[in-house]
Order: C-alpha cells, then structure tokens, then sequence
C-alpha cells in the first residue's frame, strides 16, 4: 500500500498515530495494511464488520469523516476513538466500501484544514478503486491457482486411467476387434480390458466406477488389477464377479461402485460366456437384428455376498457383439433429448466392424449432440466381429420380435440413492416400456408414478445415500405391465396409497397440512394398481401395475 | 438436470411467470423470486406460463400451494396457461385447479384478469 504512506510525506498531515486502511470486505483480509515501520508510527488496525453502523454510514459519506461529530452506536467507532483517530477517510467504489484511512490529530496541534480534507478526498477518490483492483487482482490469482490444482488433479486422473487401459488389442484368428476409450473432461471413471486366459481363451471387460477424478481412478485401477489377477484363477465370469465384488466391499470408499461387465470368449468355437454387475447389457448382431443379451447381478462394491447371473451366446460367423459405457447413451442433445439405447441398438444394426463401426457410431453421436457438445461422461466401445460369412447381412432373416411371453423382463436398474435420480429412474423406464406400446396419456401418468415411487424410496428408503441402491425391475405380460422399485426401507415402511390420508388443499392453504405431501396421493391415483410386497432380501418393494388387458 | 429459469414479464397489473425447465423442490429459489418480483411491481394476477416446462413432481406441487398461500394472503389472482393434458390432469386431482384459474391462452387468461 505505498500510496498511503506517500500520502503521507506529500501532504505533511503527518498523522499520529499513523494511518493504516482497514478491509471492510470480509473476504479481502489481504488489504489490510500491516503495522507501520516503527513503533511510534504504528496505526490501529480496526475491522468496521458490515453489520456495524459505522459501516453503512461510511459506504454513504460524500468525503473525510471527523470523528468527534459523529453519534453513532457502533462498536467500532468506540474502539477508534479510543485510538486516538481524529478523521475517517472512506475509501469508496462503486458504492462499496473496500477500506478506510484512519488518521490521528495532526502533530502542529492545528486543526485539519478544507485544504487538507480536499486532498485526503481527492487521494481517497483515486486510491479506492486502486485497492479494489488489488483486491480483484489477489482474488483472481487464488481462483487461477484453485483452477491449476484442479486441472493437476485431471491430468494425475487420466495419467492412472490411461496406465490401465489396455495398449494393444488380441490378436483373434477369425476375429476383427476394436475399442475406444473417450475420456470427458472432468474424467469418468470407465475401463476396459483383455486378459490372456488358458487354452486360448480371452476374458474381455467393460466397467464404470461411479464418481470422478482421481478417487475413481484408483478405484478402476484397483478393480483392475483384482480383475486381472483373479480371472486367470477362476476363469467362469460369475465367480470372478462374485470375488471381485469381496474384495472391493471391504474397500470401497463410500458413495462409490463399480459397474462391470465380465466375459470370457472362446474364439474358436464362437462361445461368449458373461456375468454382469449392474453394466450395461452387450448387443450382438446377426443382420440387420440387434438383440440384447441379459445378465443380472448388483454392481461390485455395494454389498457383500451377491450372486452372478451367467449367460452363455453362440457368435456365430458374421456376427457382432458391442459392449458400451453409458456415456454414449447418456449423451443429450442441445434440446436435453438423451441419445439412449433403442437408437444405440438401431444404429449398430449396420455391416460394419471393427474401427470403422466406431468410427460410424462416434459420428452419429456427433451428429447427434451437435458440434459444441462438451462429453458429459467417458465414453467406452468394445467391439468384436467374427468374420466369414459375408453374405449373412443380406441373406439373414429378420428375427420376429420375440413374443410377449408372460412376466418378460424389460428392465432391471441399480440407481445411486442420491436426490434427482429418480428422473433418471423415469426416463429409463419410459424407455424400456416404448415397446409396450402404452398410449400416450397413460406413459405419461406412469411416468409421474414411477418418478414419484423413485423418489420416496430415494429419500426415504435410501435416505438419499448414493452408496444405497434404489432397485427397479419392469416386467410385461399379456395381462399388465408392472414396475417393481425396492428400497432398503432406512426410513421406514412404504405408505400404502390404498389407507394413506388424502392431502386437502383446503387444509393446506390454511396451513393446518404441510404444503407438500402430494407424492403418494399422485402415485395412486396415476397407475391401475399398486401394492407394497416385502421383500427380495430384506427389501421393500412399491408395485406399479398398469392394466393391458382393456382398451386405454 | 435443466433446472429452472423463471422470468417475469409485468403486462399491466398482471405478471406473467415464464417457466422453463423443472418445476421440483430445487425450484422453490426461483419461483419464489420471481413472485417477490412480481408482487414489488404491483401485480395483482399471478400467471404462471408452464408451456416451458418439461417436468413437476410432487414437490412442485408442494410449491404451487406455496404460492398459492402466499397469493391468497396479498389479495391477488393466481393463473396459470401453457398446461398439456398431463399436468391438467394432476391439478384437477389434487384440486388445485379450483384455486389457480386455469386458461388455454395468455389472451384469455389477460382478458380475465381485466
């Protein structure tokens, strides 16, 4: 602050004691000066808090204050007179008070004279702005060094995630093979791998780590190298899961999990045998037919003792298999629309293979997302096509749609129980039931039902914890369509919509019901039918069931 | 997540709330500046423009009641236009539609505020 004490020698108001600022701003301690050079110079260094009437009358005061005239109940004023200080000189900008000069009686024993305050106004008029550019200056030097640890921290994420990634792909006879990995600026948490197994074999996996940054970097490399150390061991892809999700139980930090896909290819008898933990489910091509494969199983980390679904396909020659992350699916629009599954499943119906898939299926995201996209989340594709065959694109049947076989399952979901998922829960379930072919008005209603389920068993079943999973399975029968959200039930049972009082506006506007308390009322009122069930496992299950059987 | 925008068009001693995005319990900052906004320039009929809205849960609802307390107790009007069939719907079961007046355009809501 050397303009103060230039202010000092120029004018010759040689204050005693000496002037010091004081930062009025609570967040600029830094303006403060510090104690003069000597002892008997030394100036009183008193904080005006913003609530002190001292504060709002200097902010409003057209030039230098003398404190003897002031009358003011202001706790600071007390402890400035009681330093001595003769004359305030606010220091204002753009209606902000940054600081203010003390000054103590002037040492010829004269009174300051309009010459002297003239000054001290002209030089409070030109340092005030000054001091607030320091302020802003210091300020934007913390935010840039905030902003280096961060971007430190982003290249450390994907220096660990990059270790991991796999630096060649196998080299399969009769095989064509491809990957991408896309990470997004903040860093998911996706990997993917190839381990060498016996006989020939190759396990192939495709995961997510919730969260981002460097903790969910450790955590991939972690599962990785449980992954990779296990696989060879156990070889079948649900006992590898289960081991995997053991291990990682006992050190997961919380609100994290993995999802994982686990799969174990023979090349050369087509045979692609895998487990899933709460991954998304792979797609093969047979023509111009995308089906999906189902596995079920939690993902890893979550709880211990979970159970690994297998399933086994036969690729046969001319048929491809895709793994994927969500953060292809999940991609939006400008409008918000997510780029989501069914046109992921439609647009791998193509002759293509290997790089030249990807290639096609990153431009129709592009396509998709327009050219200022920022990629919200990694991005994984793994790819395999078994050549020979070439005909089989043209020459294939048009797989019938398989038929609507009693309690087909649709959907099953772990969502974090974090507040705002259940949007996410809606959006995937209105997803999934597209192929019911509800009309519009009732999709509509479920939607909200579903939503509002979604959200009860969030915050209450789950207590908005993320590391505890809300469960929803959908399921579609000649009959109904029923979806099933299960909830820990941390917060106690599920209310029954069927003897749940009914909210009344009438004593809500009164005020003698709370405002809210709409969601269970809607729920009921929005599907044919809910029931609560307890179970599986301990859980509670919330029943929603829409009727197929009459016309809508 | 969208989140909401609420802006406020003040049209004579009616002020229209024009929504955009959720209507959920992280809206409740939002609207509740808006209505200060509206109800300092004088209006006396509150029009809510839901035809931005992409989605309300029942914690929106919570806040329409909200509102709809506050409304009462200043002495003004509370509207709403731009509502699909859906939200329609929703109002009419939890009765709220005998207390926001509900209008298919801006014209005939204005034209009821007169």
């Amino acid at each position: 602050m050397a303009f103060i004490k230039s202010l000092r020698r120029s004018t010759g108001v040689t204050p005693s004691p000496a002037a010091t600022t004081v930062a009025s701003r609570p967040d600029a301690a830094g303006a403060a000066v510090g104690p003069a050079a000597t002892a008997t110079r030394q100036g009183p260094s008193i904080e005006i808090s913003p609530s002190d009437a001292l504060h709002a009358y200097l902010q409003a005061a057209s030039g230098v204050v003398e404190v003897d005239k002031l009358e003011l109940d202001s706790p600071a004023l007390t402890e400035i007179r009681a330093a001595g200080v003769k004359i305030i000189v606010p220091l204002v900008t753009q209606g902000e008070l940054i600081g203010a000069l003390y000054l103590g009686p002037r040492l010829s024993d004269q009174d300051y004279s309009s010459d002297d305050r003239r000054l001290l106004n002209t030089l409070a008029a030109q340092a005030a702005p000054a001091i607030r550019v320091a302020q802003l200056v210091r300020e934007q030097a913390i935010e840039i060094q905030a902003h280096e640890r961060l971007d430190q921290e982003l290249r450390l994420a994907t220096l660990i995630q990059q270790q991991f990634l796999p630096h060649s792909l196998p080299d399969l006879a009769e095989w064509q093979v491809a990957a991408y990995y896309g990470p997004a600026r903040a860093v998911g948490g996706d990997f993917y791998d190839f381990i060498e197994l016996t006989d020939g074999r190759i396990g192939i996996v495709v995961g997510d780590v919730t969260d981002k940054g460097v903790p969910a970097a450790l955590i991939m490399a972690r599962t990785h190298s449980i992954l990779r150390s296990e696989a060879p061991r156990l070889v079948s892809p649900g006992a590898v899961l289960a081991r995997a999700n053991e291990l990682l139980c006992a050190e997961m930090p919380a609100n994290m999990f993995v999802t994982c896909l686990y799969a174990v290819l023979e090349p050369e008898a087509g045979r692609f045998t895998f487990a899933n933990a709460g991954h998304n489910l792979p797609y093969v091509r047979n023509g111009e037919s995308v089906t999906e494969l189902r596995a079920t199983g939690m993902p890893l980390g979550l709880m211990p003792g979970m159970v690994y679904d297998e399933t086994t396909a036969t690729i046969g020659a001319g048929e491809s298999l895709l793994l994927y992350s969500d953060g292809l699916v999940e991609a939006h629009d400008p409008n918000g629309e997510m780029y989501g599954f069914p046109r992921l499943q439609q647009r791998f119906g193509v002759d293509l293979a290997g790089s030249e898939l990807i290639d096609r299926l990153l431009d129709d995201l592009r396509d998709f997302t327009g050219p200022h996209w920022e990629q919200e989340d990694d991005l994984t594709l793994v790819t395999l096509r078994r050549s020979g065959a070439s005909g089989s694109f043209a020459d294939a049947p048009a797989d019938a749609p398989p038929p609507r076989a009693a309690g087909r399952v649709l959907l099953e979901l772990a969502v974090p129980g974090a507040i705002g998922n259940e949007r996410m829960a809606m959006d995937r379930v209105a997803e999934a039931v597209a192929s019911v072919g509800l009309a519009p008005a009732r999709l509509e209603r479920l939607k909200t039902a579903v939503s509002e389920a979604a959200m009860n068993a969030i915050e209450y079943g789950s207590e908005g914890r993320p590391e505890i999973p809300v469960l929803i399975t959908v399921t579609v029968s000649d009959e109904a369509l029923r979806v099933r959200i299960s909830d820990h039930g941390l917060g106690g049972p599920i209310p029954d919509p069927g003897t749940s009082e009914v909210p009344d506006l009438e004593a809500k506007l009164a005020g003698l019901q709370k405002p809210r308390g709409w969601g269970i009322f809607l729920i009921g009122q929005m599907v044919d039918q809910v029931a609560v069930e307890p179970g599986p496992d301990g859980l509670q299950t919330a029943v929603l069931t829409m009727d197929l059987t009459g016309g809508d | 997540m969208s989140g909401t925008t609420v802006d406020v068009d003040t049209l004579g001693s009616a002020a229209i709330l024009r929504i955009r995005g959720e209507v959920t319990s992280a809206s409740e900052a939002a609207l509740g500046e808006a209505y200060a906004k509206a109800t300092s320039a004088g209006a006396r009929s509150i029009v809510l423009d839901f035809s931005g809205m992409e989605y309300m849960n029942s914690s929106g609802i919570g806040l329409l009641v909200t509102m709809l307390i506050r409304v009462q107790r200043a002495g003004q009007k509370l509207m709403a236009i731009g509502l699909n069939e859906h939200y329609r719907q929703i109002l009419s079961l939890t009765r709220l539609d005998e207390a926001i007046h509900i209008h298919d355009t801006e014209a005939a809501a204005l034209a009821a505020t007169a």
